[in-house]
Order: structure tokens, then sequence, then C-alpha cells
């Protein structure tokens, strides 16, 4: 590793402190071991089946309504948080309340409760004779075992992920822009739409954008509460574990690659925002 | 139709902040409002704007009930220290946002705002940087385009709070002139922060020397520089 | 004053009951109620029944999986995460956004996805698949591929809350140290961790919920054979399965006083220690 140590010399040779190749080579080894060279494995695999091989693994009617699911029930939920997130945020950082650290602490259950504990409870919760299924069965609306329950267990493991971007910039967001609004003669209404949203903008849609990468991605909390009826409420994750259980490697890997390629675009996104907000400083 | 503020207390949370300030002032007077931090001068000015709730006194202006109505249809300009500009905006969308957000009846025509923003950075000496966005101007820059916003909605009365502090030294001096001259061009009634009494006594024909929430001594410049009224009052001026 | 005005900034109070009213109903319908759900269903037979769920062999042999794995993946991370905290923190080079950016890279990829490319190398028709076979060593369905999934997607979590923790401290202290002629190690041992020890406690804790959590990952790789590759997770579906509902809620419930846990000690930590945690975390 010593030769990429080598290319990664310090700009400035100041430096009176030890451990720079060292450090340096071990988190480029580690990395490149463990994430990047497993990454293009996955990233050449699909090629054995040549373009076209991968376009028909892909386009199989079952695969193309997995990932039609995947990315559609991943948008309703980060929208849905987004706006929820956003709510929350605004509670969390402008309103004094007893309660309010435990309700601050909460947020970040989904991060702190395995998949397949919230994957469980969700499904008993929805189930047609559980709390809330049983309420919603009242009024005609089936959970467990349709597209709904994807979208449910998407929108509990994605809710962090908005609060957690939105609440730092609102709260250094200061209250002089607001004050000033006021002063010019805005409503409250005005103040918020024109002045407050603007500014969290970049903010709501980082958040957003994490939400639906993590929640296209997301398997273990959607497999008990969707009932998985291919075509129907098939996410793509499970249908990767599917093909794998049938030793279809490759059209595993097919559909492995459109997630990843997901992935790498949410990531330029992400970048794009932050940058596009940095300029705005 | 003077501006009349009769004895205004406000507590926060432990400290009182203001201990029955009393003053009054002619319409289109220029009031500097003068005294170290924790004096209350920047409480008080925010009362004025509507910023802060008054716990108990009153204020008359022009025949209204100053407290009694909320900031925002007190149409008084308010100037931070820190600009408070809309960062997602460009110059001329800052500056005419007052005019923006009025009910349709009031709101003037476009080419009525887009005039109204043209002189005022005339005024302010920032003429052409209308799609300029905050982040591009310097600081001083920055304080013109946060006056010429609270200029553009014809306000009844300019409140100012310690505008020129984040500024350096040349800066403000330039800015204190250009402030004069633009307060003897509209003739807005205008409060003034600042804890820089020779700022205070360069652009006001008032002072009011404030300590403890309370104004310790009001008047003319000169009057005030030439006879100190308190022990506190001249030893703040000598130092 | 006759009229009553509040603050510009205050909102009126219809306001804050509806959006403290919406985000405390959202709180409780969508995280909180299934968390009760777990505890409630887990003690559904009683507390006998609960205790005998959890002394089941299987069950017992899936926590030990589990902590096995947790305890390989999470120093081996933990370690990465001051290496590359140390070289990004301490030093400039280029490449060095590209490189953070990389790091990040394992949150933004799908677990199962993350077993897939494992899968790809080690299975019997991937990369090694043949060479391992040829000397019988076994990865996948087995332990290794068990920590490797968890390195994988716990990848990030200490070096994340290192990184800009260490940005932050500069290194003005460390410089002195050296100067003043301690070694590299005992710089670090002596001025660089008690700099950054509650960080680093707060990723090693948030890292080793997502360990012993871990789902989609470990099931493409473990093989699910009970009692020797199932993880506490994979236990649960197993049980779930099997309608054993009292036994999958009670592992449930192992884990999520386990989360509860971790959330109390990460709360304590950002209230108590805030100024010693990294800038996103002072709210």
């Amino acid at each position: 590793m010593s030769a990429v140590g080598l290319k990664f010399a310090p700009l400035k040779s100041q430096h009176v402190l030890p451990g720079f190749r060292l450090s340096l080579g071990f988190t480029i080894f580690y990395l490149t071991s463990l994430v990047l060279i497993p990454l293009l494995a996955l990233m050449l695999r699909p090629f054995e089946l040549g373009l076209d091989g991968v376009w028909e693994a892909i386009s199989t009617p079952r695969v193309l309504a997995s990932l039609r699911l995947s990315f559609g029930m991943a948008l309703a939920a980060a929208i849905i948080d987004s706006v929820f997130g956003l709510i929350i945020a605004w509670v969390l950082v402008r309103y004094r309340f007893p309660g309010r650290a435990i309700l601050d602490a909460l947020i970040d259950l989904p991060f702190a409760l395995p998949t397949a504990v919230a994957g469980i409870a969700l499904s008993t919760l929805y189930a047609p004779s559980g709390w809330l299924g049983g309420i919603l069965a009242e009024y005609g609306i089936k959970v467990a075992y349709t597209p709904w329950g994807v979208l449910i267990a998407m929108v509990f493991i994605s809710l962090p992920f908005t609060v957690r971007t939105v609440q730092p910039v609102l709260a250094e967001l200061g209250k002089d822009v607001e004050e000033a609004a006021a002063t010019l003669g805005a409503t409250r209404v005005q103040t918020i739409s024109r002045v407050m949203l603007p500014m969290l903008y970049p903010a709501i849609l980082t958040g957003c954008a994490m939400a639906f990468a993590r929640a296209v991605g997301e398997y273990g909390s959607i497999i008990f509460l969707a009932g998985n009826l291919p075509g129907i409420s098939e996410i793509a994750p499970l249908l990767i574990v599917i093909k794998l259980e049938e030793f279809n490697y490759a059209g595993a890997a097919a559909i492995g690659v459109v997630m990843l390629a997901t992935s790498f675009v949410m990531l330029l996104a992400l970048n794009a925002i932050q940058s596009w907000a940095a300029r705005r400083r | 139709m003077s501006l009349v503020v009769d004895s205004v207390s406000k507590k926060f949370a432990r400290f009182p902040a203001l201990n029955g300030a009393s003053f009054s002032a002619p319409q289109g007077a220029f009031v500097s409002l003068l005294g170290p931090s924790g004096s209350g001068k920047t409480t008080l000015l925010r009362i004025l704007g509507g910023l802060e709730v008054a716990d108990s006194g009153t204020v008359r202006f022009a025949d209204l009930n100053w407290l009694g109505m909320p900031a925002r249809t007190r149409n008084a300009g308010f100037v931070f220290q820190q600009y408070a500009l809309f960062k997602h905006m460009t110059v001329a969308d800052n500056i005419a946002f007052g005019l923006k957000v009025r009910p349709r009846d009031k709101r003037p025509a476009k080419d009525e705002i887009n005039k109204r923003v043209t002189d005022l950075l005339q005024l302010v000496q920032l003429p052409g940087l209308e799609g300029r966005y905050p982040s591009q101007l310097s600081g001083g820059q920055r304080q013109r385009v946060a006056l010429a916003r609270a200029l553009a909605i014809e306000p009844r009365m300019l409140l100012l709070d310690e505008p020129f502090g984040a500024l350096d030294a040349k800066v403000r001096k330039e800015l204190r002139v250009d402030l004069r001259r633009i307060h003897d061009h509209t003739g807005v009634t205008t409060v003034f922060v600042t804890h820089d009494q020779e700022e205070a006594f360069a652009v006001a024909d008032l002072v009011a020397v404030m300590k403890d929430g309370r104004i310790e001594q009001y008047g003319a410049p000169a009057d005030v520089r030439r006879n100190p009224k308190t022990a506190f009052v001249s030893e703040f001026l000598g130092a | 004053m006759s009229k009553r005005v509040t603050k510009p900034t205050e909102d009126p109070l219809w306001l804050k009951l509806t959006l403290g009213a919406v985000a405390l109903a959202f709180v409780a319908v969508v995280l909180v109620l299934p968390l009760v759900l777990v505890f409630k269903e887990a003690l559904a037979g009683g507390v006998d029944a609960f205790f005998n769920a959890m002394t089941e062999p299987d069950t017992l042999a899936s926590v030990k999986l589990s902590l096995l794995a947790a305890a390989i993946a999470v120093p081996l991370n933990t370690v990465f995460g001051i290496a590359a905290a140390w070289a990004i923190a301490k030093f400039d080079f280029r490449g060095k956004t590209f490189l953070v950016t990389l790091i990040d890279l394992p949150f933004s990829v799908s677990p199962v996805v993350a077993g897939l490319v494992y899968v790809l190398i080690f299975g019997n028709h991937g990369w090694f698949g043949s060479t391992l076979a040829d000397h019988d060593i076994r990865i996948l369905f087995a332990l290794p591929g068990i920590v490797l999934a968890t390195i994988f997607v716990t990848f990030p979590f200490v070096a994340r809350e290192l990184i800009p923790l260490m940005v932050d401290q500069g290194r003005d202290e460390e410089e002195a140290a050296a100067t003043l002629g301690a070694s590299g190690f005992r710089t670090f041992l002596m001025v660089t961790l008690p700099n950054i020890k509650w960080g680093l406690l707060y990723g090693i804790l948030l890292c080793n919920a997502r360990a012993l959590g871990e789902f989609g990952a470990v099931s493409v790789l473990s093989g699910k054979i009970r009692g020797e590759t199932n993880t506490m997770p994979l236990h649960i579906q197993l049980l779930y399965d099997n309608y054993d509902y009292v036994g999958a809620f009670a592992v449930a419930a192992l884990l999520a006083m386990l989360g509860l846990l971790t959330l109390a000690i990460k709360s304590f930590l950002e209230w108590r220690y805030a100024d010693e945690l990294a800038a996103s975390h002072r709210h």
C-alpha cells in the first residue's frame, strides 16, 4: 500500500505529526478491499450477460414491477417524511414543552431499532387483527400484504433522515430574518412561505434525498409487512434475494447494479444540493 | 404627531432590561440611544419595532397607541446589526419584499416597484446592483441594502440597532454620513442604537444616555456634552 | 396596553397546538406504537413464556453469534475510523473530499446489495468461489460472511463521527506534544484520545447497535442455518415465519431494549458532552 500512500503525499511537508502514511495507507487498504473492490465486482458482473443480457434480465415484467414499486413508494415515503419531518423539526426547535427531550430522542428510534424488529412489529400492528389494521379495516383499507405496507415501512425507517437534516439548519436560522420580514409588513404565513421555507429548501431536499436512498434499499422491515406478492408488493431488494436463492447470480447482479446506480445518482444529487446551498451562503 | 415613550418596562426571565424608560421627540427627529451593553437600549428599540412586548408603559406615535399594534402594521423600518438580508433573494427582491407582501389593493404596480428599487439603490449609493445576491456584497454594501429595504416601505419610523457594529472604522464613518444625509432627505423619525458615543453625537439631533434600563440624561448633543447631569454620564462620556 | 400583541417570531397559539399535535400524533403512531407493541407481544404469554423463549438453545446460539460478529466487526471499524479521521483531520492531501464521500458510500447502498457483492466474490460462481472451495475455506453461510456483511453496513459509523470532530479540533495540541518530544503513539494516547473520547464512544455505540441489528446483508450471506448461522434478527424472522410469535417478540424485545439503551446513552452524551461531540449534534 505504500505506493498508494506516496501518491497521497501531504501537500505541505511542514508536518511534525507522525503516522500519515500508516493511517492513510490503512484507510485506503480497508476501504478498497472491503467496499470498493466488492462494489466493482458487482458492477462488472452483469456484463457477463452483455448489455442485451442485462436488459433482458431487468425488463421482465416482474423485475420492472418491483423496481417501479421500490422507486415509486420510496419517493412517496421521502415526500411524506419531508413534510412531517419539517413539522417535527419546527416543533422541536421552536417550542418549549415538557417531554421535548424525550420526543427528540424518540426520533432516532428507527436508527436504533433493528429492521427485523420493526418489521414484525409493523406487520402485527397493521395486520387485519392488529391495533391499527383493525381500525383501518373498518374503513375498507388494507395495509398488510399490499403496496401500502411497503409505504408504511419506508415512512417508518426514513423519518429520522428528514428531521435530523432540517433540525440543525432551522436552529441556526437567525430570528432576525423573521423579524425583518415582520417589520416589512409580511404576515406570518408570508414570512414562513417566502422567507423561512426557501432558506430551508437545501436542507429539506437533502433530507428528502437521504430518506429516498434509505427507503429504496430497505429490506428488513418491508418484507414482513408487504406480503411480497410478485408484481404487486414485491420490492427490488427482495427480488435480488430470490434470484440469489435460485443461483441466478447474473440476474441478481443486474438488479443490484440498478440499485447501486441509484445510490451513486443520489450521492451526486446530494453533493449538488450541498454546493448549491453553499453558494447561497 | 410626536413620539412619546412613557415609563416603558420590560423584564426578561431574571433581570429587568427596562426600568421605566421615558422620552419624547418631535416628528422627524433623529434620536440616538447611547449606553453600555446591558443598559436596555436595544430592548427599548426592539419594543418600538414590535419585536419585543413591553410589560408596562405606553408609547404614542402619530396619534397611535403604538404598543397595541403588531410589528407588521406599525410600518417601522428596522435595520439589524447583522443585516438580516434574505440570502436567497437578489438585492432587488430584498428591497422590494416589503412592497410585494402587501395585500393586492395596496401593492404598487410592478413598474412602480422596479422604479422604487432603482431610486433607493441610487439613494444608498449602490446603483446597478439589483441582480446581485447578498453573499456577493461587502459588509458595508449589505447594510446599505438593508437600509434601502427598510426605507422601501416608506416607514413611519426608522429603527437602527447598532447598524454599523460589524463594520470597520472607515466604512462606519462613510455610512454614518450617508445615514444623516438620507434622514435629511426623507425626514423620517429615526431612532438609532449605538454604544459608540462619537457616532451618537455625530448623527443625532437628540441623545438619550441609558443605564440600567433607565434614561439617565436626554437632550441635544451639545447640552448633554456640556452639562452631564450625573456622575455616570460624565464618566461614560469622558471615557 | 389595551390589545394583546405578541412577538412576530412567536407562532399564534392555534398554530402551536396544531403543529404540536400533528408532530406528537405522527411520532406516536409511526414510531412509538410499534415499539410498545414489541414489548406487549413479548409478554403476551406471561413472563415465564418470555424467559422460556429467551433461554431456548437456538435463541441463545443466535445471541452468541450476533455478539461474536459485533465483537469482531465493531473493533475493526473503530480502528479504521480512528485511522481515517487521523489522516483526514491532521493532514492535507489531494482527494480528501473524495475519500470522505467514499467512506460514506456504504450508507447509501442497500443492505441487500451489500450482501450481494460478497456473494459475487466468494460464492460458488464468484471470483474466488472455486479457489475457496478447493481449500475448503467457508466464507459464505458461515461466520466470516456474517462478519463481512456486518462490517460493510456499519463501515462509516465511527469514521463519520470522528472526522468532523477532529477537523474541528485542529492539530495544534498534537503538534505541541510532538515538538515536546512525545512519540506518535503517546501523542495519540495522551493528547488526541482524551479530546475525542465521547465522540468515539458515541460512534462505537451507533456502530454496535447497527451491527447487532443488521438484517438484509446478513440474511443474504448467512444461509440461515438454525442454531448455527442465525443471528438474532434472522432468528426473529425464523420464529415469526414459524408462528412462534412469543419467541420472535421475545428476541425482538431484547434487541429493542438494546436500541433504547443506545438511544438513552446517546441522548445523555448529546446533552452532557455537547461541546465534545461533532458540531452536527449540537442542537
